[in-house]
């Protein structure tokens, strides 16, 4: 990845409208690990699988109102289930590992505007 | 807590209590400690759940509960504080309920149980009435069990039927041509001239062979139970099947025989038995109500006006029930709404006031209720259900409170037993017909 191709994704990510950004982010995850790592400032959510790092970054900051650091993510695959003998296959889930700047806070409690 | 009398009047008592916002906030925190150990979060292992994230989840709900409690408990601990005996449970409302770290509060009204003197009832005079099963009795009786039991036999007689005759019909009612519910039946014994029917159906059955048809009018009185065919008029389409005789069988043994008993001389003993234990019944019902008039008498101490009202209400919402229905006493209906309500509100204010005196006889006299003899009143509500005696058994098994509900008249005839002992009881003896000709029961 050229550095052009960063900064392009940069700016399409920063000209989402804001109905895209709800769609960016799915919902918080609240787990053992999330509540874990919020010691350090980081929260986490469930994301699109199409979502980019840029675009949640994006999608954080605006909707929220606060600065974020850095978002790493990752894609923990689906399990493969058997129903009534047939294979399936539960759905992807990407997760975003959000680390907002210093001083800054999300209250996952509260309702969006 | 923070206790500030707002009312003492008469039997009134009002409280504020005020509880710190600290002691809420701690028992909320302990709650919710509880809760976190065995809540189950999808996320978390059980028991992990950190506190943050249980209040989030639990924290309104375990702050009611714990609200709750706390309120229940200190009202509780108020009233042994200041040794309030409450008539009715006490009224509680909220004024502030102690979110956002406030402090509880809440109003406490209640009206408190009057200072019973126990009047002394030893010495009382009471006259227990009693009565002889007279011979004429059982043999009214006797006969009127004969009568119940006659059979029809069919005459053989091409004649019109006369008044006494039975006639065994079928009929198809109808009105305004269409026939109506439960007006159709056959093989019916109508008796000419005989009660049982609406005024008018049999009468103008006279005169009609076997085999005849005949369709008459007839009106339905104003206050028929079927509300749709009250005051109505309607025809019947008779058909008389047969002529018949009502024999009256011949009281020996052998129709005690027929009944499943041994002999003449054993259903007289029955019947007198059952005369006699309607006698005692009424007896005991007598002395019972002379013994608590002279109470009313005697208790001259304040009424709750909470509990009287209550009595009143239950009291009034039953006339009201009879007064829809038409069924008011004549002595009643005759009253304008004022006295009446005047009247029924003085005999619920006797009712509490006897009541509460009864009970605290009890209570000073220790009277217990065994345990047979909640099972024994328990049997007998059971019977009052034939064929589902086992259900009624499985509901007071289930429902504890509803055998509090058979305490109450236990009691009442315990203390009453032991009052009537404790009472100068002169026997009389009088006839049964005095006896039945008691002044109103309450």
């Amino acid at each position: 990845m050229t550095t052009k191709t960063v900064l392009n994704a940069r700016k399409a990510a920063a000209g989402l409208s804001q109905e895209a950004l709800f769609d960016v982010l799915r919902a918080p995850l609240i787990t053992e690990k999330a509540t874990m790592v919020s010691e350090k400032n980081q929260v986490v959510f469930k994301v699109a699988l199409e979502a980019t790092k840029p675009q949640i970054k994006v999608a954080v900051e605006k909707l929220f109102n606060v600065k974020v650091a850095a978002v790493s993510t990752l894609i923990q695959k689906g399990k493969t289930k058997r129903v009534k003998g047939r294979p399936g296959r539960r759905s992807d889930i990407k997760k975003a590992y959000v680390q907002l700047a210093e001083g800054q806070s999300i209250d996952l409690t509260a309702k969006l505007g | 807590m923070q206790v500030t009398p707002t009312l003492t009047e008469g039997l009134k008592r009002s409280f504020t209590v005020v509880i710190p916002a600290a002691d809420l906030q701690g028992r909320c925190d302990a709650r919710l400690a509880e809760v976190s150990r065995d809540v189950k979060l999808p996320g978390f292992r059980p028991g992990k759940v950190p506190a943050a994230v249980v209040k989030q989840r639990f924290g309104e709900s375990v702050q009611a509960e714990v609200t709750e409690k706390l309120v229940q408990e200190s009202v509780k601990s108020l009233l042994e504080e200041q040794d309030i005996r409450p008539a009715l449970q006490p009224k509680v409302d909220l004024v502030s309920p102690g979110t956002d770290g406030k402090d509880l509060e809440f109003t406490l009204e209640m009206e408190i149980l009057p200072e019973i003197p126990t009047p002394d009832m030893s010495g009382t005079k009471l006259t227990r009435y009693s009565a002889k099963v007279a011979d004429e009795v059982v043999e009214k009786a006797l006969s009127e069990v004969a009568q119940r039991s006659r059979k029809f036999e069919t005459v053989d007689e091409q004649r019109p039927a006369v008044k006494g005759d039975v006639l065994n019909v079928n009929f198809v009612g109808k009105k305004d041509g269409v026939p109506f519910d439960g007006g159709t039946a056959e093989d019916v014994n109508v008796e000419i001239g005989g009660a049982g029917f609406i005024l008018g159906f049999a009468e103008q059955m006279e005169g009609m062979k076997p085999g005849e048809e005949r369709t008459i009018t007839v009106t339905f009185p104003e206050n028929y139970q079927a509300k749709e065919l009250a005051g109505q008029e309607a025809t019947f389409e008779i058909k008389a099947n047969a002529l018949k005789k009502a024999v009256d069988p011949t009281i020996d043994d052998e129709f005690a025989k027929s009944l499943g008993l041994e002999s003449v001389e054993q259903m007289r003993k029955l019947i007198a038995e059952q005369a006699e234990g309607e006698y005692k019944q009424l007896s005991r019902m007598r002395i019972k109500r002379d013994l608590l008039d002279i109470m009313s008498e005697k208790a001259d101490f304040e009424a709750p006006q909470s509990m009287v009202e209550a009595e009143f209400g239950q009291i009034w919402s039953r006339i009201e029930e009879e007064r829809k229905n038409g069924g008011l006493d004549e002595k009643d209906a005759a009253k304008d709404e004022e006295t009446l309500r005047a009247d029924y509100r003085k005999i619920a204010e006797r009712r509490v006031r006897l009541g509460l005196l009864l009970a605290e006889i009890g209570r000073k006299q220790n009277i217990q209720i065994a345990q047979e003899e909640l099972l024994a009143a328990m049997q007998q509500e059971a019977r009052r259900y034939p064929g589902q005696e086992q259900a009624v058994f499985e509901f007071f098994t289930k429902n504890p409170q509803a055998i509090e509900s058979l305490r109450g008249p236990i009691l009442e005839n315990k203390v009453v037993d032991y009052l009537i002992e404790l009472s100068d009881v002169t026997d009389k003896e009088v006839t049964p017909e005095e006896l039945a000709d008691m002044p109103d029961a309450d």
